[in-house]
């Protein structure tokens, strides 16, 4: 905290505080006295009065107390008969202690109220260094945030040269790969029959390799193009996507005994044709991951669409992963498989979580080796998602 | 059947062949021309420097590549849309380029076709002939160019 030094009320020394009893005292008889010459003689009491106060407000309550003894003092000395004696007869004492008690209820008022003053000052003053302190914090926040703009700003920037970067490199790779691909199968074409049988499995080697590498490309390229292109939300029938997305795997599931159960998809707000890569992405997986089962069994619905959110999955019972490998499972070029067992780039569930990120939402997994395997995602409904 | 003459312009001389061993695969490489940059195709469409003596008409089709050196594809697209006697000329972009900028900004400048090569040469092959049998045999291209019996 900075400045923090409360304005007390000015303090006097003891002496000035003392010497501010006998001068107001001094100053209350001379002018008694001088009034009682012009036949005023009751100015005295009120004028001692006010001395006492002026020594209370400013000089303390001892002062005061100095004050009040030399006013009665005083009173006595010079208008009470006996005149220029201290002495009080008993006709006249109940005079001087009500004289006394009001003084010191005067006295006492003053001191309270400037007791009182001072606090509120030190309150005041309090509350002036915190509106202080809050005015250099909201500051300090504004150029933090200013700050953190000017860094997203900056992140954004190198991202977006990083995407365009990660786009021209796979875009100038792809010639190279096709012109391999091209000429080692015309390689194959034209010499098949002078190439030994191990030249010929290389010759094949190389051209699966090939043909793997541009499949990798053109799925980097598509993840790429995700995170470059904007999105256009609008309301969006799940339930047709869904549709859409089993056609798009008739080819893949033809000859499979597969029971799929479908349900409860409501109309939510997106973008039609990201969440259609997410749903073609997460079935696909589910009928590629069920292939080794004799039946296989896929469900597709959504759970929560109720509340501010939904939330969709697709359950298979094929083979399933260990839930150590959950949060492995969205990363780029992450397999739990070898590429024997399953083919894929493993890009396509990156695919998802980018898609499903850009809506706000989360992707998580569930899985049981050889159990079967739940793909969720959710979709925040503060991006406009409405009940069905 | 009439053969149109197929325009083709392509930097990479790698790509030129397999284009070419593609088109041959079908007899359709008989009558391509090939450019290397957009200033030649320029040149060529507009019978001069190299080609001032060329009187045999305008091209079936033009296969246009994006990336290419001095005068871009996009450019060349773009000066034959705006040229009267160029403008009716079909051109199919063929290119590396999934990108969608590109392809949004072809369509703009009045493409009549665009085709990304594919990485698997079957796939390529087959691009390549049907464009090839489309624009230079099905398709009837406009008066002014001409057809070899």
């Amino acid at each position: 905290m900075q400045g923090w030094k409360p304005r007390l009320p000015t303090r006097l020394s003891r002496t000035h505080r003392y010497g501010l009893a006998v001068v107001s005292v001094s100053i209350a008889l001379g002018l008694a006295l001088l009034l009682e010459r012009w036949h005023f003689r009751d100015a005295g009491i009120p004028l001692f009065l006010f001395a006492i106060a002026v020594t209370a407000w400013y000089g303390g309550t001892r002062p005061a107390v100095l004050a009040l003894l030399l006013s009665c003092a005083s009173f006595d000395f010079y208008f009470v008969e006996p005149l220029h004696t201290l002495y009080i007869s008993l006709f006249a004492l109940p005079y001087f202690v009500a004289f006394a008690s009001f003084a010191a209820l005067v006295a006492w008022f003053s001191a309270v109220r400037r007791r009182v003053e001072g606090d509120l000052r030190q309150a005041r003053d309090h509350l002036e260094v915190e509106v202080a302190e809050r005015k250099r914090r909201e500051q300090e926040t504004r150029s933090l945030n200013e700050e953190l703009g000017k860094r997203t700003a900056e992140l954004e920037a190198s991202n977006k040269e990083l995407e365009a970067f990660a786009y021209s490199v796979s875009h100038d790779l792809r010639a190279p790969i096709r012109h391999i691909a091209g000429f080692t199968e015309l390689l194959q074409k034209n010499s098949a029959s002078v190439l030994s049988q191990k030249s010929q499995r290389y010759v094949t080697m190389i051209l699966e390799s090939a043909n793997r590498m541009g499949t990798l490309i053109d799925d980097l390229l598509a993840f790429s193009r995700i995170g470059r292109a904007e999105t256009h939300k609008t309301m969006v029938s799940l339930e047709q996507l869904v549709q859409e997305a089993l056609s798009e795997v008739r080819e893949e599931a033809h000859g499979r005994d597969i029971v799929w159960s479908l349900g409860g998809l409501p109309v939510w707000f997106g973008d039609r044709s990201m969440l259609r890569m997410v749903l073609v992405n997460l079935v696909s997986n589910a009928v590629k991951f069920t292939r080794t089962r004799p039946h296989a069994e896929i469900e597709i619905g959504s759970t929560d669409h109720t509340h501010d959110q939904l939330v969709v999955f697709i359950r298979d019972n094929g083979v399933g992963f260990d839930m150590k490998y959950a949060t492995k499972l969205f990363g780029v070029f992450q397999r739990l498989h070898a590429p024997e067992a399953f083919d894929g780039t493993g890009i396509g569930l990156a695919t998802v979580q980018r898609i499903i990120h850009r809506h706000g939402g989360r992707v998580w997994a569930e899985g049981e080796v050889d159990k079967g395997a739940t793909f969720y995602f959710s979709l925040p409904k503060s991006a406009g998602g409405v009940d069905l | 059947m009439s053969l149109g003459r197929i325009l083709m312009v392509e930097d990479d001389p790698k790509d030129v062949e397999l284009t070419l061993t593609a088109l041959e695969e079908y007899n359709l490489a008989n009558d391509v021309v090939v450019t290397s940059d957009g200033e030649e195709v320029l040149d060529y469409l507009y019978c001069r420097g190299n080609f001032a003596s060329r009187s045999d008409g305008n091209p079936a089709v033009l296969l246009l590549d994006l990336k290419l050196p001095k005068v871009d594809g996009l450019e060349v697209l773009q000066r034959i849309k705006s040229d009267a006697n160029l403008k009716t000329i079909p051109v199919v972009v063929l290119t590396s380029s999934h990108e969608e900028k590109d392809m949004v900004a072809s369509y703009r400048l009045g493409v009549n076709a665009y085709v990304v090569k594919p990485v698997d040469f079957h796939e390529f092959v087959n691009a390549v002939k049907e464009l090839g049998m489309f624009w230079a045999i099905i398709n009837q291209p406009p008066p002014g160019s001409v057809r070899r019996a």
